[in-house]
């Protein structure tokens, strides 16, 4: 056994790594099969809340229903392809609207009171943090840290990609 | 060379499964006791509120209400409205079923039997062979004994529920959790209680642990989840939940159900096993905490605006 000691702790070492990168996905483009699968059941921003057999898809408390036994969402780690182009109306009705992305929750926005639980991003523009963390940030933030208090806004198709790149544009996002 | 494998294979299964573990479920869960005071773990305001008295003295020095883990507001005053409530509870208590008998025939004018029994509640039923809440404890009488059916998630419980809770009104929690089902009960709801799910892929810890308990939540200010399930049911705001008619009373069990619809959760079934669990950790989160009922969520005094500088 002690032979194997050390190409053994290197191979853990290795899985370790890999089963800590979990999986690395892109960007929502082209069909989309969940999300599809979302958006034909509901339009987020509106009056309805969220159906009860889309959060079916997702992991639930009951241990006796299916999605009792879903495991979490795999970490998805994505690039950002430039530039940013989005609409800043369209990303501060995304930001502020409870049945939307809710940033305002937690977040104080640009113009906007808002939760006290997240750092203030009423000038989230003046610090310059390159588009590709941000993206990074809002899409999945378990990136960068596993218990961050932030939805997984990209694995679980609360957002799409256009929609966070409008909400970078209504807070501001600099950088390159 | 193979065997190497075989343990390299082995040890990417470990891994996969401790990674999933590690993002399925919030940190600090082997913290948790089951007494009020295991708050000093968490907030470490415990000192602040741990009795009226605290609280109030913790008010006069000026402190802001998220140091006093935001007992200040919430649970100090009775409310006028779930006084309301508990009157209509009594009356369903003394009213008379189609077979002659009524709630009071067993358990006396009045209650007189029942004082303090809610403080102990939930816990294991013979009868259902499981752990079980108050409302599916009243939905068994009222079914056996009245010929009335009065499932958890109905008008005539919920008043019930809130007249029974009154009558241990100043009763300290006594949830025994240390052996059998109901410890079995306690760690299940206290695993669902740190369990990501739903659609933001929150747990209940996400609001209710750590920086969020000291901050707003847009409008909301969550305590950590040590000694509020002391005061429930609670006097709440008319409010819609799914499948069911407006609601004025909330139990423990509609009050979860609520924080699963807010948090893009699937929301559970009242007095099932899952969210019986929950409030099994919840109840005995509480132990040792004064009840006071009837409250409210948010009471009548807005003195804490004022110290906040809100």
């Amino acid at each position: 056994m002690r032979q194997f000691a050390k190409p053994l702790l290197a191979v853990a070492a290795i899985c370790t790594a890999a089963a800590a990168q979990a999986q690395t996905a892109g960007s929502i483009s082209g069909g989309d099969e969940m999300l599809d699968r979302i958006r034909a059941k509901w339009q987020p921003g509106g009056a309805e809340m969220i159906p009860q057999d889309v959060l079916t898809m997702f992991p639930c408390h009951d241990e006796e229903l299916p999605c009792g036994k879903i495991p979490p969402p795999p970490v998805e780690r994505v690039t950002f392809d430039g530039p940013l182009q989005g609409d800043a109306k369209r990303g501060e009705a995304i930001a502020t609207n409870v049945r939307y992305g809710n940033c305002i929750a937690c977040h104080i926005l640009p113009g906007h009171e808002g939760g006290t639980i997240g750092p203030s991003l009423s000038e989230y523009s003046k610090r310059g943090m390159p588009l590709e963390y941000t993206y990074q940030r809002i899409w999945d933030v378990r990136a960068f840290n596993p218990y961050a208090f932030m939805p997984v806004y990209g694995p679980n198709r609360v957002l799409t990609d256009q929609e966070i790149r409008d909400v970078m544009v209504f807070i501001g996002t600099g950088g390159k | 060379m193979n065997r190497l494998l075989q343990l390299g294979l082995l040890l990417t299964l470990v891994a996969t499964v401790h990674a999933q573990v590690q993002h399925d479920f919030w940190p600090g869960r082997e913290r948790v006791i089951p007494h009020v005071s295991g708050d000093e773990m968490w907030s470490g305001t415990y000192k602040n509120w741990k009795d009226s008295e605290a609280v109030k003295k913790s008010m006069a020095a000026g402190m802001m209400s998220r140091d006093i883990n935001f007992k200040d507001f919430r649970w100090l005053e009775k409310s006028f409205d779930g006084e309301l409530k508990v009157d209509m509870g009594r009356e369903v208590f003394h009213r008379k079923s189609s077979n002659g008998r009524s709630c009071a025939t067993c358990h006396g004018e009045n209650g007189e039997k029942l004082k303090g029994w809610y403080a102990t509640q939930p816990r294991f039923s013979a009868k259902a062979n499981r752990v079980i809440v108050a409302a599916t404890q009243i939905s068994i009488c009222a079914k056996e004994h009245l010929s009335e059916d009065w499932p958890e998630n109905t008008r005539n419980n919920s008043l019930l529920d809130m007249y029974l809770a009154y009558l241990s009104d100043g009763r300290d929690v006594d949830i025994d959790v240390t052996s059998g089902p109901m410890k079995e009960a306690y760690e299940k709801g206290r695993d669902l209680f740190f369990k990501r799910t739903g659609h933001f892929h929150f747990a209940c810890a996400s609001c209710h642990t750590g920086v969020t308990t000291q901050s707003y939540l847009r409008g909301q200010r969550p305590s950590t989840f040590f000694g509020d399930a002391a005061h429930y049911p609670i006097y709440h705001f008319p409010y819609r939940l799914p499948g069911d008619d407006v609601e004025d009373i909330f139990t423990l069990q509609h009050q979860i159900k609520s924080c699963q619809m807010l948090s893009r959760m699937l929301p559970g079934v009242e007095g099932s096993r899952t969210l019986t669990a929950i409030e099994v950790f919840l109840k005995a989160s509480a132990n040792g905490y004064k009840m006071s009922i009837p409250t409210q969520e948010y009471n009548m005094s807005t003195g804490y605006l004022l110290r906040d500088g809100l």
